[in-house]
């Protein structure tokens, strides 16, 4: 992944007329629905502002490389850890919340690393192992600082914290190191948000059966299912951003993204109905917190890379 | 009686855990600086102790930066610290009496209209100076309240400059009620405090510091616990305060 290779990537130029084209007929319709048919509807349109700032950054990282990507990534999950710790109140402990953030970065740096005996980019083998050491560190913490007092809430929660929003979501990083990056990384982003736009679609249109009445109470069995058929659609429809996959792989992903992505907005809804809020932060606005925005992939992108190393390998 | 299973969905027996989230999940971080109190945030204690060891070197290099009478600063609990203001410079040199440690402890009240009234200035003056926003114009009562809530919390100090602005000619101007109607009835120590040279070396109007001394000469404390509640309490508080930071001036003994 260099600026080069980005730029005379057919896959990189197609989803970036794809998403282009979309977000200027996204931006036609709600100037006419503004204008003509005189709605209001100012908390639409400053989603939109939000996808506006939002997609060229990640295009602009994505062309700028691998280890833009790797960086991008690692940005993404100390912003997204920060929230989590600022709504479980972990924030307080700075001892947990700098070892998980330092923890962070250091599997960005394993990430961006060459493996030193078989010299291909990722340090895969630390990478994989990196959580045994990081969690091992945690719990180590209240020992040295010789303090019982809620420790183990502390300990779990930076546990929980680095190894989902840190450790998981870092494979989406790592995927900049497969031979097949551009497809990869544009599809999985591509293809989490059209699968939560479907699910509110489908909601919308055919909602009647409460999907998980207690987590996420606007959320529905017709909207779920409706998301999950069009991710399974998906791939087949985008199938030039993986050639090599078969009949198996392609179903494998539309399930992963189908299913995956709805499990990882339905874990941040019962983090956050457990905590009793109703947004993770205001960072992004009309979308709430990174942890907002990002839920779905953090969930879909170790899932996936899984998959195609299992496949192919990473390199 | 219960089914073993509502034992089991009753939790681990244990006490439920307790989220405590931050007050200021739904802020941005830059509205989360503008607004008072601020929480510890770990980014932003690192830049001000970075830039505190940068400010002290510059001060004590450019403008060979003197504080007399240190030992009277109260080791613990909360003070005020009551100084004469004429310069830019005056709350930076005091704020460089402090060790760094306590840096994040120590609050400048800041005229909310000028330090808080855009971005920029809103982080400059959060990060960096650690300003409390106090809103000179309207809601002063509502400001007071702030600093005395501020001022229960022990370890605090909040630095007030009481003429309320700069001092063009640099004389000490009369001292506004607020800092009587604080400390009246309290029994949280004011320490007087006078800056020398600040006005020479960086007057109101002007872009560039001059490279002049500037000295820091701190008084010994007092408090107001016992005087009645009165308007003329409030004078007189002034009145006593402007005093002494008039007679700190160099030559005399500060204490």
């Amino acid at each position: 992944m260099t600026v080069d290779a980005a730029l005379s990537s057919e896959i990189l130029r197609f989803y970036a007329a794809l998403v282009g084209s979309i977000i200027v007929l996204a931006g036609l319709v709600l100037f006419v629905v503004t204008v003509v048919f005189g709605k209001d509807i100012r908390p639409i349109w400053r989603t939109y502002r939000g996808w506006l700032i939002m997609t060229p950054l990640v295009v602009g990282f994505i062309i700028a490389g691998r280890t833009a990507v790797i960086v991008g990534v690692c940005l993404l999950a100390l912003f997204g850890f920060r929230e989590f710790a600022r709504a479980t109140g972990l924030y307080r402990d700075w001892w947990m919340t700098g070892v998980v953030m330092v923890a962070i970065i250091g599997v960005a740096a394993v990430s961006i690393a060459s493996d030193p005996r078989i010299r291909t980019p990722g340090w895969y083998g630390l990478f994989m192992a990196l959580p045994v050491y990081v969690v091992g560190l945690l719990l180590v913490i209240p020992v040295l600082r010789n303090r019982t007092r809620g420790q183990l809430q502390s300990t779990a929660l930076a546990v929980l914290g680095f190894v989902y929003f840190g450790w998981m979501f870092a494979h989406l990083g790592f995927l900049a190191n497969t031979s097949h990056a551009y497809g990869y990384l544009l599809y999985l982003l591509f293809a989490v948000e059209v699968n939560d736009i479907a699910a509110f679609c489908f909601g919308k249109l055919f909602g009647r059966h409460k999907l998980r009445s207690e987590v996420s109470p606007n959320k529905t069995v017709e909207g779920s299912l409706g998301a999950l058929a069009v991710s399974l659609v998906l791939p087949w429809l985008l199938s030039f951003s993986f050639p090599h996959f078969g009949t198996l792989q392609l179903v494998l992903t539309g399930l992963i993204v189908g299913i995956g992505g709805q499990l990882g907005d339905l874990t941040i809804s019962f983090i956050k109905r457990d905590i009793g809020i109703k947004d993770m932060g205001a960072v992004i606005p009309g979308h709430g917190g990174v942890l907002d925005r990002i839920d779905s992939l953090i969930f879909v992108a170790p899932l996936f890379f899984h998959m195609v190393r299992w496949f192919y390998g990473i390199a | 009686m219960e089914s073993p299973d509502d034992q089991r969905s009753a939790g681990t027996g244990a006490d439920e855990w307790k989220y405590r989230p931050s007050a200021g999940l739904d802020q941005s971080l830059l509205q989360r600086l503008g607004g008072f109190p601020r929480e510890p945030e770990p980014l932003v204690y690192a830049l001000r102790s970075a830039s505190g060891l940068l400010l002290r070197t510059w001060l004590r290099s450019y403008h060979r930066l003197q504080i007399l009478g240190r030992e009277n600063l109260p080791g613990e609990g909360s003070f005020v610290l009551v100084a004469n203001h004429s310069s830019h410079l005056d709350a930076l040199c005091l704020v460089s009496a402090f060790s760094l440690a306590r840096l994040h402890r120590v609050f400048p009240a800041a005229a909310a209209d000028y330090f808080f009234s855009n971005m920029a200035r809103t982080a400059f003056s959060a990060v960096f100076i650690n300003a409390l926003p106090f809103h000179r114009e309207v809601h002063g009562e509502q400001s007071l309240t702030v600093c005395t809530a501020l001022l229960e919390n022990p370890g605090n100090v909040l630095i007030i400059f009481p003429e309320g602005t700069r001092s063009i000619t640099g004389e000490i101007d009369r001292f506004r009620s607020g800092i009587g109607r604080l400390l009246l009835g309290t029994s949280i120590p004011a320490v007087p405090c006078r800056l020398e040279g600040a006005s020479a070396a960086w007057p109101k109007g002007r872009k560039i510091p001059r490279p002049k001394k500037v000295r820091v000469i701190i008084g010994r404390p007092r408090s107001y616990e016992t005087m009645p509640a009165t308007r003329e309490s409030v004078r007189e508080i002034c009145r006593d305060l402007e005093e002494a930071v008039r007679l700190l001036a160099t030559g005399r003994d500060p204490r």
